[in-house]
């Protein structure tokens, strides 16, 4: 990610922190997160040691770009954005997860006016109590990268729509879209996993 | 956002007949998803939380979508990776603090 790029996207004029401000703002704004970040991270890469990396690279980043980060706005969100690019822009390239799928391809069938009619899936809650959370966390990284990613953003991360199109870079029609789409592909993918285990039996 | 309200009331008001009855599950699961990430304005959460009392399809679907979000949550958030215990202290190093 370019210091263009973190100015531009956060639009705020640039500090000029003292090395004193910078360490303060450091411990106390970024290090808080860390935990959040690597769960991120993890659930990104699906691996220990890429995720470690994502999130000692991001945190790197941020602090080389800290002049771009105005004190008390939300650090959470800056380094979530700065994450998901590091992860698009140069991690993906070398992860050890096999071929995507292209997502594009994916969301622009999902976002098709008929493609609602086929989320007819028969999921219910009870279905979803006999599951552990090893079985769900599978079915949500079965599903692409990109819709895996709204899911986290909101649902365990609590981001609103609004963090979440400044975060991924896209409107908020399509965070609210895609999200939708998301939640949908889970639900299949656990769906039919309840159909392979007997789950749904009476 | 007066665009996006316009848009949640047409799509509530187009997932019931005309005397009222539920017919359009799927989109209303869809608004469902937006009240439940709290992103419906006030006057269409009043729309939506009227009619939910009333009509008791509306409100089996919407306690099980929220009850299933729940679920699905609670055990995600139950298993998560385990987190590097040293983590903070190699990145504060990394960048010489």
């Amino acid at each position: 990610m370019s210091t263009e790029t973190l100015q531009d996207e956060q639009e705020v004029k640039r500090q000029n922190y003292s090395e004193v401000e910078k360490s303060e703002i450091f411990d106390t704004e970024f290090t808080p997160h860390v935990d959040s970040m690597y769960s991120f991270a993890y659930r990104l890469t699906f691996d220990a040691d890429d995720a470690k990396d994502l999130v000692q690279d991001t945190y790197m980043k941020a602090f080389r770009f800290i002049n771009s980060f105005q004190r008390g706005t939300n650090a959470k969100a800056w380094l979530f954005r700065i994450l998901k690019n590091s992860f698009i822009n140069e991690f993906r390239k070398k992860s050890k997860q096999p071929a995507k799928v292209d997502y594009n391809g994916v969301e622009q069938f999902y976002n098709s006016d008929d493609a609602g009619e086929n989320f007819t899936t028969d999921l219910r809650v009870e279905t979803v109590q006999h599951m552990i959370g090893d079985e769900i966390s599978g079915a949500l990284n079965a599903i692409p990268v990109d819709f895996r990613t709204v899911i986290i953003l909101s649902d365990l991360e609590g981001f609103t729509y609004e963090e979440m199109s400044k975060i991924l870079d896209i409107p908020i029609g399509t965070v609210r879209s895609r999200l939708h789409r998301a939640r949908n592909m889970l639900k299949e993918k656990l769906a039919k996993y309840a159909k392979e285990m007997g789950f749904n039996k009476q | 956002m007066a665009e996006f309200s316009d848009w949640f009331k047409d799509t509530f008001k187009n997932c019931y007949c005309e005397k009222g009855n539920l017919i359009d599950e799927t989109r209303f699961k869809e608004l469902v998803q937006l009240v439940l990430d709290d992103e419906a304005d006030d006057e269409s959460l009043t729309l939506f939380e009227e009619k939910i009392k009333s009509c008791v399809k509306s409100n089996l679907t919407y306690e099980n979508e929220k009850s299933m979000r729940e679920q699905i949550k609670t055990k995600l958030c139950e298993h998560k990776s385990e987190i590097p215990n040293d983590l903070a202290q190699i990145i504060r190093k990394s960048v010489n603090l």
